[in-house]
């Protein structure tokens, strides 16, 4: 069985370095790679420019607290906005359609044309569907949110009937053999079953939208993708890379969250309620040990 | 005449190759049978194959049961919601029998609370299944087919696992639904337990399914010893 699975790790392995290297036609391009990036980094993005924290010079800022007027706060804050109700719109959208195309509680007849639009919608990355959308109602934020609840639909839809396809079958023979209707069944038995896979892809595709915002706001779809747009465009690395940092940092903060709830809804023990005090306690420990380092 | 409330014609049952050949038998309003035989003889498929999960390979089912919640189902692994409540998984089998559009939100608590007290559950109301002992699960299992109230029960070793006074609680309560006309065909090993609770016995052999009445069965028993 070991060997086996270590034979099918390196079988896959040399397939994948074959493609590639039927795709890479001169690999004496990576040679001066590594310098051209230290380069980069050194002279134009480092170290990043914290000025985006400030309040802008226009329009004035009028409240007290300087960061609240800032490219980053107001960029983060409609991103993660479109991104939430996106994610909300879509994750809702997902869970209509998927339940009819999970083979296991639709007939195939039924479930196939389901998966065929789910794969539709999918098919067509969350840049593109904010093209289609700035073009169909202009610039802005609504485009952004509709772009990424097509985009979340599908993808979500996809994620979601698979789980339901890979749940434990006897709770669900048990149903069907009583007699309890689709809605009841999916309502019911499905969702608690499934509850914790689907909130860890609902919170996955959270950050994956908020992480997207960077690139639909290329095309004007709203967001802190507007800002990097804009920087990129002037040349200010350092700008963008302390935005990209601050995008890091709400991406912890959803992963964090989404620990805290998935521990709701597992078995005790898979996933741990953590306590905030032992997060706390091990920044402490790190930031004592920066200080004796330096 | 009375219609059965199963009737199995010329039945095979099986996944690639026959278990068990040729069924031809009805069940009736109020019978208990025990269905016995060696382990992978074929109890469980016959059993999965009546519920309408594995289709027969030759021959019908046919069940003349009500349109809601007529038929039962105890699967050897009970097929309890695990990240759900003992009263969410209770309440499953009296929505079975009494769907929402039907109303009568009443009557559904009122039966689950019922079931989950002849089942001395009462305390773990609203504890998850996964907190739960094999014991108790098991019990739970039982308390959603009290509440569902079905015309015909198929339970799969439900009886397994429990300890004797746990035993004699869940035959009287699964008594009070035989009594009231409704019927159980339940796949057991222990003897006693049949001893207590059957009156009609499905024995599998050599692919063949002997039907005999409770007597029967005992003094082939005895002619066995």
């Amino acid at each position: 069985m070991r060997r086996g699975f270590l034979f099918a790790i390196g079988a896959l392995l040399l397939t994948a370095f074959i493609i590639l290297n039927d795709l890479v036609d001169d690999w004496g391009r990576l040679s001066g790679g590594l310098e051209n990036l230290t380069v980069f980094i050194q002279e134009s993005m480092w170290p990043p420019n914290w000025s985006v924290l400030e309040a802008q010079s226009y329009p004035v800022c009028e409240n007290n607290i300087e960061f609240f007027c800032s490219v980053g706060y107001i960029g983060m804050i409609e991103t993660i906005k479109i991104a939430f109700v996106a994610t909300i719109l879509g994750f809702i959208g997902a869970l209509c359609l998927s339940s009819f195309a999970a083979k296991n509680l639709m007939p195939m007849r039924i479930a196939f044309p389901i998966r065929t639009l789910l794969s539709a919608t999918r098919s067509l990355p969350s840049l593109i569907w904010a093209i289609i959308f700035v073009i169909v109602i202009g610039f802005g934020p609504l485009a952004g949110v509709l772009a990424m609840t097509f985009y979340t639909i599908g993808y979500l839809g996809k994620l979601q009937y698979e789980t339901y396809e890979g749940m434990p079958s006897d709770s669900l023979e048990v149903s069907k053999a009583m007699g309890l209707s689709h809605p009841v069944i999916f309502t019911s038995v499905v969702i608690p079953e499934t509850g914790n896979h689907l909130l860890s892809q609902l919170m996955f595709m959270f950050e994956y939208n908020v992480r997207h915002g960077t690139v639909i706001g290329i095309v004007g779809a709203g967001g802190i993708g507007y800002y990097i747009s804009t920087y990129l465009k002037l040349l200010q690395y350092d700008k963008v890379l302390a935005l990209l940092i601050l995008i890091f940092i709400v991406v912890i903060i959803i992963d964090l969250l989404s620990l805290v709830l998935r521990s709701f809804v597992t078995d005790e023990g898979d996933v741990r309620k953590p306590k905030w005090l032992s997060f706390l306690m091990k920044y402490m420990e790190w930031s004592e040990g920066k200080q004796s380092t330096e | 005449m009375i219609e059965p409330l199963l009737k199995l014609s010329e039945l095979n049952v099986g996944f690639n190759e026959d278990l068990v050949r040729n069924l031809s038998l009805e069940v009736h309003s109020g019978e208990i049978i025990a269905v016995l035989g060696q382990s992978g003889i074929g109890k469980t498929t016959l059993i999965r194959t009546i519920a309408g999960l594995i289709q027969p390979r030759q021959g019908s089912v046919q069940l003349h049961l009500p349109e809601h919640g007529g038929l039962g189902y105890i699967p050897q692994r009970l097929g309890l919601v695990r990240h759900a409540s003992v009263y969410h998984n209770v309440n499953l089998g009296a929505r079975a029998s009494l769907p929402w559009f039907k109303g009568n939100r009443e009557g559904r608590a009122s039966r689950v609370k019922t079931a989950i007290s002849a089942m001395g559950l009462k305390e773990k109301t609203s504890e998850p299944i996964r907190r739960l002992s094999g014991g108790q699960l098991r019990r739970v299992a039982t308390a959603r087919a009290l509440a569902q109230q079905p015309k015909l029960l198929l339970a799969d070793e439900f009886l397994s696992e429990l300890d004797h006074t746990t035993v004699d609680v869940v035959i009287d309560a699964v008594k009070t639904l035989t009594d009231a006309g409704n019927s159980l065909i339940m796949v057991e090993h222990h003897e006693e337990n049949v001893e207590m609770i059957a009156t009609r016995i499905w024995l599998i052999e050599n692919q063949e399914l002997i039907d005999m009445t409770i007597d029967e069965w005992r003094e082939k028993m005895e002619e066995e010893e």
